[in-house]
């Protein structure tokens, strides 16, 4: 972009100011730990599109599901790569969320006046959970139908709603295509909107509070 | 001073365009396959053109139209839906054989052949065609279709989606 045209949108939009605010952001002097966090946004990005180009042959009914997945990794030229990122970054999605959440607990980087951003923080791995959960079903074979009986009895022993819970999950007494439905819907379209409200929250205190510098040694 | 001023911008550039780097290969391996996998299918050709068994040539008579069924498969996507193809055999020799589609070239019924008047009689619009497929009477604009034939091991072939 040449500085002339960066300068006519900047007195239009002020984008410099949100630039600067994001990227030149004062920060105290802090260690590769702190990219943590960064690292799980880019691998969010990534599911992100990666999920979204699944959905292009993905089908989530009991007759296709499997198939339209077969016909991904081995038909769709790329079909394979694009699988594999988002079967990966989902893992990677967790890992890196926790180490992250780690990073926050051993520094006490949670404490006033950033707890909200911690609760945030709390919500967006529950999000991570949920999309790591409802995707395992979606290839729709047999690994993932007994994962999902396992998973949704587990929910299932909690006492006294352990039953309705099951229930909902499943969509009804068993694993059917109701399952598979609900959980694609879930997948693609509640959880998405949780995660973007938890993220640009999160975000927002991030840039507002500014991040929390190395715990000295001598407190 | 002066120096270390330097220093620090050129460290901040160095970075600046090493992050740029890094952005910009990963953003190419993303998007080189990520460009394939939408329009690939949509490049791909129907190359299901293929030989197809029909059965055994002693089972046509010589100067007697004989109907052959076979079941084609066809997969699009990961949908593959069988259709049945017709096809009469037509030979005067006993070596060189015709085959002619059933489906009338007027608006796609089905022809049928009647030995006693030696043509191919078509319902919906009382059209005729002749032993080799050829129209007699009626509205369709051209002859029935021919597949290109082989036969391999007494065995008769016709040649599909070409
Ligand atoms: S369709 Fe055969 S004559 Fe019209």
């Amino acid at each position: 972009m040449s500085v002339g045209f960066g300068n006519w949108l900047d007195e239009r939009i002020g984008w410099r100011k949100v630039w600067d605010a994001i990227f030149l952001r004062k920060i105290p002097k802090v260690n590769w730990l702190y990219t943590l966090g960064s690292a799980t946004l880019f691998v969010a990005l990534l599911q992100g599109i990666t999920g979204i180009l699944l959905t292009i042959y993905y089908v989530p009914t009991p007759d296709h599901a499997y198939d339209s997945v077969v016909f991904i990794t081995t038909q769709v030229p790329g079909g394979w790569f694009i699988r594999g990122v988002h079967s990966w970054g989902a893992s990677a999605m967790v890992l890196l969320s926790v180490l992250h959440m780690v990073r926050v607990i051993m520094y006490g980087a949670y404490k006033y006046p950033r707890e909200v951003t911690w609760f945030t923080g709390v919500g967006l791995l529950l999000a991570t959970m949920g999309f790591g959960f409802t995707g395992y079903l979606l290839p729709w074979d047999q690994k993932a139908y007994w994962a999902t009986i396992v998973g949704t009895r587990i929910a299932g022993v909690a006492p006294f709603i352990g039953e309705p819970i099951l229930r909902i999950m499943r969509g009804g007494e068993d694993l059917s295509a109701v399952t598979l439905a609900r959980f694609f819907g879930t997948h693609v379209w509640v959880l998405p909107t949780i995660l973007l409200l938890f993220l640009g929250f999160h975000m927002y205190l991030v840039i507002r509070l500014g991040i929390s510098a190395v715990p000295g040694k001598e407190e | 001073m002066e120096e270390k001023e330097k220093n620090q911008l050129s460290r901040r550039n160095f970075l600046a365009i090493a992050t740029g780097a890094i952005g910009a290969v990963i953003g190419v391996v993303m998007a080189v396959p990520a460009v394939a996998y939408v329009i690939g299918p949509a490049l791909q050709r129907r190359t299901d053109e293929n030989w197809v068994r029909l059965g055994s040539t002693s089972k046509v008579e010589l100067g007697n139209p004989t109907l052959f069924k076979t079941i084609v498969e066809n997969q699009t996507g990961w949908i593959v839906t069988e259709e049945e193809v017709s096809v009469y055999v037509v030979t005067e020799d006993g070596r060189e054989y015709i085959a002619l589609s059933n489906i009338c070239t007027h608006l796609g019924c089905r022809v049928r052949w009647i030995s006693d008047q030696g043509q191919y009689f078509c319902p919906c619009h009382n059209a005729a065609f002749d032993e080799l497929g050829l129209v007699v009477t009626g509205p369709p604009p051209r002859p029935l279709d021919r597949y290109e034939t082989k036969v391999e091991d007494d065995q008769l072939y016709i040649l599909l989606g070409g």
